[in-house]
């Protein structure tokens, strides 16, 4: 059950570390079936197809850890029937890259059924360099949020 | 044989649907995407099937993509074993810098109608560069 609370401009979303192994990119592309050497599963397919010195992830991964990180600030009932992300990928993501994925609500905006909260989130490795950046939002209905903001 | 056709990015059209497709999503694939985004909970496994890509795969060949941008939305999580439907499109192309990018949509469904999510990636249709920039 989601929890009773109010979304300010300015809120931390609290962060979400991620530690790439090529043993987690490869259940991740074997999860859907797929089998066969891909750039993200095999270098030689990765120097071929992308010129990179191996393997890279998937941005999807990237992708699932963004909602992974919003599912779990706004609870799984609220964004999983409502929530969404949009990221754009900048640098790749590599085998032993730790990757820590940030976000603060840049916006609430009252809507008929209640609150669409609006929040940036970013990834960066272990480097300190973004890996990824986007936005994203969730409707929160009038009963999770206090009276006066209902 | 492969009846796919090469990619011509000038007469893709915006709006082209692809044929709706159809799988089974199975508990063993929902614990295997957790197991590969290493999330005991996570909710939407319909993200590794790439359901968008996949389609335009089925019609066209070209020389690999990288993802540059996706966005979801979550409706409803899927429920395993159930068949889940897939319908696709082109929602955009553009050129920027030089470099040709496609834009593909498609949402997904369940056997008993529930809308479970809807997805639209941004591929760079010049994979190479990937390697050329980064290493």
């Amino acid at each position: 059950m989601g929890v009773v609370r109010a979304f300010t401009a300015g809120d931390v979303v609290p962060s979400l570390v991620k530690h790439m192994t090529q043993e987690a990119i490869n259940a991740f592309e074997g999860s859907s079936g797929r089998s066969g050497p891909s750039q993200f599963t095999d270098e030689e397919t990765a120097r071929h197809t992308l010129g990179t010195r191996g393997t890279v992830a998937s941005g999807r991964m990237s992708l699932s850890f963004a909602l992974e990180l919003l599912r779990r600030y706004f609870g799984a009932d609220l964004f999983n029937r409502g929530g969404m992300v949009d990221v754009r990928f900048l640098r790749p993501v590599r085998p032993g890259d730790t990757l820590t994925f940030t976000g603060h609500v840049t916006g609430v905006a009252q809507e008929a059924n209640g609150t669409r909260v609006i929040v940036e989130v970013a990834a960066t490795n272990e480097q300190g360099e973004t890996t990824a950046i986007g936005t994203g939002h969730c409707l929160v209905p009038r009963g999770f949020l206090p009276p006066e903001e209902g | 044989m492969d009846t796919r056709k090469p990619l011509d990015w000038e007469k893709l059209a915006i709006g082209q649907t692809f044929e709706a497709w159809s799988y089974v999503l199975t508990q063993e694939m929902l614990d295997e995407y957790r197991k590969g985004v290493l999330d005991a909970e996570a909710p939407f496994p319909t993200i590794a099937h790439k359901v968008d890509v996949a389609a335009y795969n089925r019609a066209h060949k070209d020389a690999g993509s990288v993802n540059a941008r996706c966005a979801f939305h979550c409706y409803n999580p899927p429920i395993p074993d159930k068949r889940i439907t897939v319908h696709a499109w082109i929602a955009d192309k553009y050129r920027r810098r030089g470099k040709t990018y496609i834009v593909t949509e498609a949402v997904s469904v369940d056997e008993d109608g529930r809308l479970l999510d809807r997805v639209i990636t941004h591929e760079l249709k010049q994979p190479w560069e990937v390697g050329k920039k980064w290493g």
